[in-house]
């Protein structure tokens, strides 16, 4: 974990140092980091309980798609476009599938892997046939997005002013974070997860429901990722579903954020940020006139950084009990 | 819960370790699940969206403009009814017996291999951009033909199976999971296609990402009009498919590629090095994911392109709905091929999107993936009153 | 009854901690229990025993409430209790300590005690770990545990595991404690530790149940004993009334020679030459350091010592599974030191692995593929790459036949055996292909007393047959009902290779445990070495 924070900080520092990063690409770095960091703290939450769940893309996929057709459909209802309701709506429903996928997992003892697989194949089907429903068309039209909030004082800073003009999303990461690490390290419910991935009997045996356990832990997984694909969602102000929807993988990269990070709250958010700064990097060389070329390249790092890590670097300290079945021995 | 697993624990564990029977009756019960559920997202789907005709009127609802029957019937007819959808239908189901015999080499091994669909486009890649070369120096006649095409589907071999064979060497010598590794690897596998295509080997004047389109000696003779099917094509797979089945069940090599797979401090101890089987097992999967994409380039598309479809994933949902048998393998692939082609139907005729079957995939493989839901629906059925599952629930 | 006991002197209160009574507990198919009366007085230890199978886990499993019972009652402290799950148990003053420790390695000490029921702050918002700390330190010291609270369990020792296992029943208030087959993982030492912890407990009050198989445990540290067969309880006697022929006889209903009758057999040459091996870990820690031994024809070599001494690294050298950093290994006059495992398989070498759902079954293949593991490159199975089906399972009838194994059908899967039929089984499948040489890695662990006899009767009829046998366990009683010569490993070297009718248990475990007992003649290489250095 040490290694994996070193290697991040290292790595801002010395795009900090170039100075390809001025405070407004560090704001759109955070905004593209909502899905990914988000996604990452949610499946640390779940494969932390012991329930891998591979399918936080399609979680996310639900948030982003809930959000755009909740706003749409609200839009036209007599409460108007109110855009904290879809965004309400969104995580509900990416929870929702959440509690499905953790019904799967631990009452039908479905493999985590095949079904967490189907999660994402699912979403990844249902959204664009359902944009298709709605709107005709796999992309959603503009239908209106969160405005910046800017925190009086500090955003008239020079030069780090940037900085304090966030969206709520962006907010809202900002103190999942901390907060996210407080739970699992200060909290009995911390523990209860812990002892849950860990060794479950040991928590049945004293008296813990590892069940109840477990799907909190997951159902936490739905809330996060519905916050994080409605949060990237209501940014932009459209759902694509074409190709890979707008989400493109960034449920596996925050899969990844979390195994770099190794499940720690605070790890996983600053590899979800390197991440998305590459991102930010892409979509600013790309400005550069016809400086294209290896934007995919760059958008391959990521992938490309976790298998060196997986390779080289060594196992990260995946829960010993992830991804069994925990059944009560009554 | 505190009473569920004496009850109905060792009662079903008997169902627990299917026989082929149970697999098979869990199989078709799994898609008939996933075919009911679309059929409520059909009609559900229909009193959102807008039509002229409408098939039903509820009252406080509004007008339901699909009808799941019609829609379901229209796919097998699209599918089967005619020579052009037999031909689509074939095509689909060849290319899904690679990919799906690709992801069941991998599991009988023991082995999750999610990367199919990455091996598969840089196979795709490797055979058209060989079979572009290779078909400018030969005879354009049946002996270029015969040159071309197996060198082409060896090139798409050797491509999947270098991709294949990355996440066997990081599972066997530093312990990487291949279920991360190969996803990680589908993402790299079409950035860095694209890339080269849209860079450096692609037909650069175009606007759209492509290579130039492959000579007709490097595709595969047509068996059906209007249709690019190739019987030589299916036979070819269904001959691997069941080379394959062999491979597992009479070999020295299959049994121990299964047991380094399944069980690696078993296969040492019997003998075997474990690692290098698992490297082998993995090579042998992305090469029969590289073999779908040269199949792809020379029997479908004729040339590589951006959006290849995601016939990786469709055959994670052929092995597991086959029970990863490689023989079950080819009824999987006619099914599912039945049902990819019919959905092009149902988006022509009657507007239904044909993400409707990337859904029903991605349901099979929910279903086929919790046995343990049939066995409670099974003890429900048979038992009548027998509350267990029910207890099951309500304790949560 | 009322006799006191010489180990302890306790007297007798007469009251009943525990009081089950007419328990029966069904499982589809199977009756676990049937109809037992069990009782245990207030302040006593008092030993459970019973065969494998025998219904002992089933029984405290109802005690502690993990099981209804199909029917009967139970009773503590002459009030009756009707228990929905552990924590019921729990509150009634019941804890138990199971075979495998229920600790999370990842967590400390304190966190692991007080887990399920922390003592937290901020009104709820978090977990008091001062306090936690605090508590079990004070808990610790009240007993006499030497032990760190804020110590990973990954960290600590297999004794200061289980003391942290008993802490957790402490702190829940708990003073009726069940300790299942606790010497089970422990070095002589250790018991004789856990043994004075026990004593401690009931000084302080508290009721002890342990589950063991093992009669001179029950004997030496119980006040009463309890004997199950078949889920029955057969009979309650005090340890003092009692012998080891007794409850032997009550355990497997019928006399069981517990000497095994060992006949001379003529030593013929080596079959096995071990010579100067060193091996080294992953991390280039020695574990092996320079071992000699030979092991002749008609012979068993049995190695002894604690677990963990280098036997495990020693063995799977020997069996090609680990390269050696030094020395050489010569089977049957050709050096194989360099030669594959598969090659030595062939060559007529049998194994015995120590880790027998690790290496020696593939748990998901059943018995009919389980049968050629190992073999399947042998010409009588395949002809080089096709396997020959039929001659494999003809094979796997025959020894499921003639090793009884249960049950008998080639097409159930490993993981649906008791430990012992996967065990006969794989006795079975390495003994029938005549081997000139067997290398038996804890060939009893987790094996019930019937198959046990059983395993050692085969032992002992390949060395009849003027096989090498290579015995190593860490039951002493075994390696030295067994061997001919005791090799005695420690800290990754043979200390000392000893007649077993020239030796004492105590003699033994002083050499397991690294010392020289005073005044005993013993063949040490390394000794040696230093002698000529």
């Amino acid at each position: 974990m040490a290694l994996g924070a070193v290697f991040v900080g290292l790595f801002i520092f010395a795009l900090w140092t170039v100075g390809l990063v001025g405070s407004s690409s560090i704001s759109s770095a955070l905004r593209l980091t909502v899905p990914i960091g988000f996604a990452a703290m949610g499946g640390i939450f779940a494969e932390k309980a012991g329930v891998i769940n591979i399918g936080l893309e399609g979680l996310l996929i639900i948030g982003a798609f809930g959000a755009i057709a909740s706003l749409y459909a609200l839009s036209v209802t007599p409460i108007g476009a109110s855009i904290w309701l879809a965004f309400a709506f969104a995580v509900v429903a990416s929870t929702v599938v959440a509690l499905l996928f953790a019904i799967v997992c631990i009452e039908f003892k479905a493999d985590q892997i095949i079904a967490g697989l189907a999660v994402w194949l699912i979403a990844l089907g249902f959204a664009p046939f359902a944009s298709y429903i709605i709107w005709d068309q796999t992309n959603s039209p503009s239908v209106g997005s969160f405005s910046a909030w800017a925190i009086p004082g500090l955003s008239d800073l020079p030069v780090i002013g940037g900085l304090f003009v966030a969206t709520p999303p962006v907010i809202l990461l900002i103190i999942a974070v901390p907060v996210s690490w407080y739970l699992l390290n200060r909290t009995t419910f911390g523990m209860w997860i812990e002892a849950s991935g860990e060794d479950p009997k040991s928590l049945d045996t004293a008296g813990v429901d590892v069940r109840k356990v477990r799907y909190a832990g997951v159902l936490l997984s739905g809330v996060y990722c519905g916050i994080g694909g409605a949060g990237m969602a209501l940014t932009v102000g459209q759902f694509v579903g074409s190709g890979d929807t707008m989400m493109d993988g960034r449920g596996f990269i925050g899969l990844t954020a979390y195994l770099i990070g190794n499940y720690n709250p605070i790890a996983a958010f600053f590899a979800s940020f390197l991440f998305a700064g590459l991102e930010a990097l892409q979509i600013q060389v790309q400005q550069i006139a016809g400086f294209d070329v290896s934007s995919r390249l760059i958008g391959i790092i990521p992938y490309v950084t976790v298998l060196v890590v997986l390779a080289f670097v060594g196992k990260t300290q995946m829960p010993s009990s992830a991804g069994d079945h925990y059944e009560s021995d009554d | 819960m505190s009473r569920l697993p004496t009850s109905i624990g060792a009662a079903l564990d008997r169902l627990v370790d299917a026989s082929p029977v149970e697999r098979i009756v869990i199989s078709i019960a799994s898609l008939l699940f996933a075919v009911a559920v679309g059929a409520v997202l059909v009609l559900v789907s229909g009193f959102v969206t807008e039509c002229d005709d409408p098939f039903v009127l509820l009252p406080g609802v509004g007008y339901g403009c699909y009808n799941p029957l019609e829609v379901y019937w229209t796919m097998l007819e699209g599918a089967f009814g005619s020579s052009s959808g037999l031909g689509r239908t074939l095509q689909e189901t060849t290319l899904l017996l690679f990919t799906g015999l690709s992801v069941a080499v991998a599991f009988r091994a023991g082995l999750f291999n999610i990367g199919t669909q990455g091996q598969m486009v840089l196979g795709a890649l490797a055979t058209a951009l060989v079979v572009l070369e290779l078909g400018q120096l030969v005879p354009q006649n049946v002996v270029g033909m015969v040159i071309v095409i197996p060198v082409g589907i060896a090139a798409g071999a050797l491509a999947g199976g270098i991709w294949g064979m990355i996440p066997g060497l990081m599972k066997a010598y530093a312990d990487a999971h291949e279920v991360i590794t190969t996803i990680m690897l589908n993402f790299i596998a079409t950035g860095v296609a694209l890339y080269l295509v849209q860079n450096h080997v692609g037909d650069l004047t175009s606007d759209s990402v492509l290579t130039e389109t492959i000579p007709s000696v490097a595709r595969f003779p047509t068996s059906i009009s209007d249709s690019r099917f190739s019987m030589y094509a299916l036979i070819g797979a269904l001959l691997v498919a069941v080379g394959i089945s062999l491979l597992y069940t009479r070999t020295i090599l299959g049994y121990e590629l299964r047991t380094s797979g399944i069980q690696e401090t078993a296969a040492e101890y019997s003998g075997v090095n474990a690692k290098r089987n698992i490297v082998t097992s993995m090579t042998l999967s992305g090469a029969l994911g590289g073999v779908a994409g040269a199949i792809y380039v020379m029997m479908v598309q004729y040339r590589w392109q951006s959006g290849i479809p995601a016939l990786g994933f469709d055959g994670i949902a052929v092995s597991i709905l086959a029970g990863n048998n490689p023989i079950g393998v080819i009824p999987a692939s006619l099914l599912f091929g039945g049902l990819k082609s019919g959905s092009v139907a149902i988006d022509l005729s009657l507007g239904v999107p044909n993400e409707l079957v990337d859904v029903l995939r991605g349901l099979i493989i929910l279903f086929i993936a919790m046995p343990e839901f049939f066995r409670m629906l099974g003890k429900w059925s048979g038992f009548g009153s027998d509350p267990v599952g029910a207890s099951g629930g309500e304790e949560a | 009854m009322n006799v006191d006991d010489e180990s302890s002197n306790r007297t007798r209160t007469g009251n009943l901690a525990v009081h089950l009574d007419g328990i029966t507990k069904r499982f589809p198919g199977v009756i676990a229990n049937d109809d037992v009366d069990f009782e245990v007085e207030s302040g006593t230890i008092h030993a459970l025993i019973g065969e494998n199978g025998a219904g002992k886990t089933t029984l405290m499993n109802v005690l502690y409430g993990l099981y209804e019972p199909t029917e009967g009652s139970v009773w503590i402290h002459g009030e009756r209790r009707e228990f929905d799950g552990p924590r019921d148990a729990m509150e009634a003053g019941i804890g138990m300590i199971h075979q495998h420790f229920m600790l999370v390695d990842t967590m400390t000490v304190a966190e692991n005690v007080v887990l399920g029921d922390e003592p937290t702050k901020w009104g709820g918002l978090a977990t008091d770990r001062k306090k936690a700390i605090e508590e079990t330190k004070a808990l610790a010291k009240q007993y006499g545990f030497d032990l760190d609270p804020t110590k990973r369990i990954q960290d600590i020792s297999v004794g200061e595991q289980q003391r942290v296992e008993i802490l957790k029943t402490l702190y829940r208030g708990s003073d009726i404690l069940i300790l299942d087959e606790p010497t089970a993982v422990l070095t002589p030492q250790e018991v004789d530790g856990l043994f004075g912890i026990l004593e401690e407990l009931i000084a302080e009050g508290k009721t002890i149940i342990f589950i063991t198989h093992k009669l001179s445990e029950a004997l030496h540290a119980a006040d009463d004993i309890s004997v199950l067969r078949d889920g029955e309880l057969v009979d309650t006697v005090s340890a003092e009334n009692a012998s080891r022929e007794d409850l032997a006889r009550m355990m497997v209903g019928r006399d069981v020679l517990l000497e095994v009758d060992k006949p001379d057999v003529e030593r013929g040459n080596p079959i096995l030459e071990v010579e100067e091996v060193t091996v080294e870990d992953e991390r280039g820690v020695t574990v092996v350091d320079g071992v000699d031994f030979s092991v002749h024809e008609g012979e068993v070599i049995g190695i002894a010592g604690v677990d963990g001494n280098g036997q495990s690294e020693l063995v799977e050298t020997i069996t090609g599974l680990q390269t050696p950093s030094d020395g050489s290994i010569t089977f049957d006059g050709t050096e194989i030191t360099d030669v594959s495992r598969a090659d030595r398989i062939g060559m007529g070498m049998a194994y015995i692995a120590e880790d027998r759902q690790k290496r020696s079954l593939v748990m998901e293949y059943e018995l009919r593929r389980n049968g050629i593991l190992g073999c399947q490159r042998l010409p009588e199975f395949s002809n080089g790459w096709r396997i020959d089906w039929e001659s494999a399972e003809d094979y796997v009838d025959d020894v499921i036949d003639e090793y009884d194994v249960r049950p008998p059908d080639p097409s159930a899967e490993a993981h649906s055996l008791s430990g012992g039929n996967q065990q006969k089984f794989i006795v079975g499948r390495e003994f029938e292909r005549d081997p000139s040489l067997v290398i038996a890695s804890q060939p009893t662990r987790g094996v019930d007393i019937g198959s046990i006899e059983f395993i050692h009767d085969r032992l002992l009829d390949l060395r009849a047959d003027g096989k090498g046998v290579l015995l190593v366990s860490s039951k002493l009683e075994e390696v030295r009902r067994l061997s001919d010569r005791i090799a005695v490993m420690y800290d990754g070297d043979i200390v000392g290779i000893v007649d077993p009718a020239d030796v004492t248990e105590e003699e033994l475990g002083l050499l397991m445990a690294g010392e020289r007992p005073t005044g005993m003649d013993v063949d040490s290489a390394r000794v040696r070495r230093r002698e000529s250095a």
